[in-house]
């Protein structure tokens, strides 16, 4: 059977690059076009997708479906309602009670390989059985295991970066000695980018700067709104404000990622 | 009452199937050997088990990881069923799945004159 559905993960080397911001706003983005999406919470050590989406009550987390002991159906939160379109908007949470973030930083090797096939199986069970169009996987930064589980698990890797000279050493070291090893389609995003630095003609100069450091496609570029840092991590831009310069950035990156993947 | 003529005639097709059988089994462990002696390593007793999870994965060498990851994509493969997949020899592909099984990543099964690999996760169906 032929999996029409991608699965991309959002990862990065160092924390505070706008992984979540990116994965969220992506997911709905997605939905605004009328996809069928879910957002998954892979960042067991500090989840944070609840607060983003303002989600109180939870059925199921995401720990329970890789521990084994609930349904992936059980995990899914629908939050189509928020999207004004045909699209479809699901989440999958990672709970952020202080025990829970311990006892996933515990698990041994032998779980982390059956994570991975829980992991592996979400393609049959949502993209093929379900019909979801996308599953992003927004992932802890840097080596972690259920990161390298979502990157193992995943069509397309994006690599949120920033200009941060220890965060462009980091990714350059993971693009060759993480992404390469598991053979991964790996894009950037260069996020936070100064003003200056992103008119024009400074923004090709940088396009041109940002793949020749990383000799991978660039997907897209995000200057540093002061919007986005007021919002404090509490607005979904794709969906409340889908006139603002961030949205619109975003839609151009789910277009780009939609013909690369089709 | 099974007849004189198709005793004899049963019989040399059993034992050479045996031999055949047998053959394999002895191609592969040369293989293994041959395997072996190329990345230094003399012993052949197989290492206590050790999952096959993404950190292993990472660290090993890339003609092995390449072999490994297309058995994890495939659940239960044979070299055969590997070769296809990574482009390469099925006699390249069963040393480096020997290699595996005797580092304790993989398992092994024959299923009459078909030896099946697994990871631990699809052991446990």
């Amino acid at each position: 059977m032929t999996t029409l559905g991608k699965i991309i993960a959002v990862h990065s080397y160092k924390g505070g690059t706008g992984k979540t911001l990116l994965s969220a706003n992506l997911a709905a983005t997605f939905a605004k076009h009328g996809k069928k999406v879910c957002l998954f919470d892979l960042d067991f050590r500090a989840p944070s997708l609840s607060t983003v989406l303002k989600i109180e009550k939870v059925e199921c987390w995401l720990n329970e479906y890789l521990n084994g002991t609930c349904e992936i159906d059980k995990v899914l939160i629908d939050l189509s309602d928020r999207i004004q379109n045909r699209g479809k908007f699901f989440v999958g949470l990672a709970n952020p009670a202080t025990e829970a973030m311990r006892d996933m930083s515990a698990k041994d090797r032998k779980w982390e390989m059956r994570a991975l096939g829980r992991l592996l199986a979400l393609r049959n069970s949502l993209l093929n059985d379900k019909g979801f169009d996308y599953l992003i996987f927004d992932t802890s930064p840097g080596l972690q295991y259920s990161s390298i589980n979502a990157i193992v698990g995943a069509d397309l890797v994006i690599v949120a970066t920033t200009l941060d000279r220890s965060d462009v050493d980091g990714t350059k070291r993971m693009l060759h000695e993480l992404y390469d090893l598991f053979e991964k389609k790996t894009d950037i995003v260069l996020n936070k980018v100064l003003h200056d630095v992103y008119s024009q003609p400074g923004r090709e100069e940088l396009q041109a700067k940002i793949k020749d450091l990383y000799q991978v496609p660039l997907l897209g570029i995000i200057p540093c709104f002061c919007d986005v840092l007021k919002a404090e991590g509490g607005i979904l831009f794709a969906q409340e404000r889908p006139e603002h310069p961030f949205a619109k950035i975003l839609d151009e990156i789910a277009s780009k990622i939609d013909n690369n993947m089709a | 009452m099974v007849s004189k003529q198709e005793v004899l005639g049963k019989r040399p097709l059993q034992i050479l199937e045996k031999i055949r059988e047998n053959l394999e089994r002895l191609n592969e462990k040369m293989e293994v050997m041959i395997e072996l002696q190329k990345h230094g390593r003399k012993d052949i007793q197989p290492l206590p088990e050790t999952p096959l999870d993404v950190m292993t994965l990472l660290s090993m060498p890339d003609h092995l990881r390449k072999t490994a990851m297309t058995l994890c994509r495939l659940g239960r493969a044979t070299a055969e069923e590997i070769a296809q997949q990574t482009h390469r020899a099925r006699a390249v592909e069963s040393a480096y799945l020997n290699q595996l099984v005797i580092m304790g990543h993989l398992k092994k099964e024959r299923k009459g004159r078909k030896a099946y690999f697994y990871t631990e996760k699809e052991s446990q169906g």
